[in-house]
């Protein structure tokens, strides 16, 4: 079951085949992200008037309930991700500003611890690492940043990896990357051991933990990236003002040339009558009626996530949305099939 | 103005202050606080951090010059492209970054229009990235030679595709 997220005040629940379901109304700003969490069955959702909500499903009567999220936040929120864990989510805001955000019982409410320096400008996307503890954003002060999220009311207790080879503290920076552009998204591998990140100057950036300091870059001759997901260890597909999917590797220190997901067959010219060909020259100046881009999706896509993964962890299936209002199951292995030289 | 100023209240609202008569003391000591940079105070003000000085690429820059002028000479056009454009200057120094801009539109004018796609086709992303820009500084700053530019920009569009392009739109530094 998948939800789409609507830039108005409620947001739509669908089913796999295309029928809205329900209609959550909480908000009364735009919906600005949604998540949910497959484990516990919670939905969050963030807007624009500074709210996040909790919607968990009552079982008897069938309906979502909200319950408010104290942000604390004077800005937008922007992006809101739950933990691996599920037990936590992070939201990011435009008051510059990450709230990691954790029940708390005795209250019964979601509270909200915040995360602020370095940051210096709007959040527009966060990813946790498969531990729990630790979070990647990425903000519009060109920045992608990690921070450990190990809080103490939850009793968490941290482990030592790559990412903090020492025991950091709630929102203590662990490492700072710079791009020219805006950071669109960020993602951690599956294993957790490699970052993405694709910035607004058409760039994708991959870093490993145990070498913190060489970044890959590579400069696509694409339109800037909206959003990236991993499509298995050493492999991410990306999307954004182009209007397709396409499908990079990781090659050793570099990036191979990304390899276009969306394939369409050109439909063959006999359409047409030719009296109708003329018509439509002598009305239109054009002698084909095609108004429609050649791609899937007729307008940017906004955002990718992973729907099923296959036995080894890599993805086999994935979903995006874009600013079409259309969402589009892609298939990775009846792709790879079918697109030559496609390696995932 | 580092006096007090005694006003008669004529009135109703006549105050008694410390002087005991029918006076208001009003304190118009300094008007210092028009004078304070509230900007600086401010804690959301964001300072873009690729304004700071950047000297990087300054000092080759003569070198390079006169590197580019032997290149030439000896019709290498090829390799004067590539040393034309390693490590451009991006600080704030006009002159230095007016002398590089001179000697790049100097290789390009120095090519036929036929070796124009081997010579793009070996460049690095990088380097594609720099020509764009020096591309796009010479439509606004040498809009006569537009002409020999747009060739070549159709060129480097092929290899770069549009990311070139934005790449040099979000460069906040700029050659």
């Amino acid at each position: 079951v998948l939800s789409s997220c609507w830039k108005r005040k409620q947001w739509y629940q669908r089913r796999v085949r295309g029928t809205k379901e329900t209609e959550l109304q909480k908000h009364i700003e735009r919906v600005k992200c949604v998540d949910w969490a497959p484990n516990t069955n919670r939905i969050s959702t963030c807007a624009g008037d500074r709210n996040a909500y909790v919607w968990n499903l009552n079982a008897e009567t069938g309906v979502w309930e909200p319950s408010l999220v104290l942000l604390r936040i004077e800005r937008a929120a922007t992006y809101i991700r739950w933990s691996p864990a599920e037990d936590r989510f992070a939201v990011g805001s435009g008051a510059r500003l990450l709230s990691v955000c954790f029940y708390d019982n005795e209250h019964d409410w979601w509270v909200s611890k915040h995360i602020k320096k370095p940051i210096r400008s709007t959040i527009l996307c966060v990813d946790w690492h498969p531990s729990n503890h630790i979070l990647a954003i990425g903000s519009c002060d060109f920045k992608c940043r990690i921070f450990s999220a190990a809080l103490k009311e939850t009793n968490d207790k941290p482990e030592i990896s790559g990412w903090m080879p020492k025991l950091s503290k709630f929102s203590a920076l662990l490492a700072e990357y710079e791009t020219q552009g805006w950071v669109h998204s960020v993602k951690f591998s599956p294993s957790g051991d490699r970052l993405a990140w694709a910035a607004h100057d058409a760039s994708i950036n991959i870093v490993h933990m145990d070498s913190k300091d060489s970044v890959i870059r590579s400069l696509t001759p694409s339109l800037p990236l909206l959003s990236i997901i991993w499509a298995s260890e050493g492999s991410v597909v990306c999307a954004g003002h182009d209007n397709y999917p396409s499908l990079y590797n990781i090659n050793g220190d570099t990036l191979s040339a990304g390899t276009r997901l969306d394939v369409k067959e050109k439909k063959a010219g006999g359409g047409m009558s030719a009296m109708a060909r003329f018509q439509q020259l002598d009305r239109t100046g054009a002698d084909t009626k095609d108004s429609t881009l050649g791609t899937t999706h007729q307008n940017a896509i906004v955002e990718l996530r992973v729907t099923a993964t296959g036995g080894d962890g890599t993805c086999t299936q994935f979903s995006s949305v874009g600013m079409d209002g259309k969402m589009v199951l892609w298939n990775l292995d009846a792709l790879a099939s079918s697109i030559a030289d496609l390696k995932i | 103005v580092g006096r007090d100023q005694t006003v008669i209240s004529s009135g109703i609202n006549a105050e008694y202050g410390e002087l005991g008569e029918r006076e208001m003391a009003k304190n118009v000591n300094s008007t210092q606080f028009r004078t304070v940079d509230v900007d600086a105070y401010d804690e959301e003000a964001y300072e873009d951090e690729a304004r700071v000085q950047d000297d990087s690429g300054v000092a080759e820059v003569t070198e390079r010059a006169s590197k580019v002028k032997d290149l030439l000479s000896q019709m290498k056009t090829k390799e004067a492209l590539v040393e034309a454009l390693k490590s451009p200057p991006v600080g704030r120094d006009q002159t230095v970054k007016s002398q590089n801009y001179d000697t790049v539109m100097w290789v390009l004018k120095s090519f036929k229009g036929s070796d124009i796609d081997a010579a793009v086709a070996d460049l690095s992303m990088v380097e594609v990235d720099i020509l764009m820009k020096y591309l796009y500084k010479g439509f606004s700053c040498s809009p006569d030679k537009a002409a020999n530019l747009l060739l070549w920009h159709e060129k480097v569009v092929a290899k770069g595709g549009l990311g070139s392009i934005v790449r040099v739109m979000v460069d906040r530094k700029g050659v």
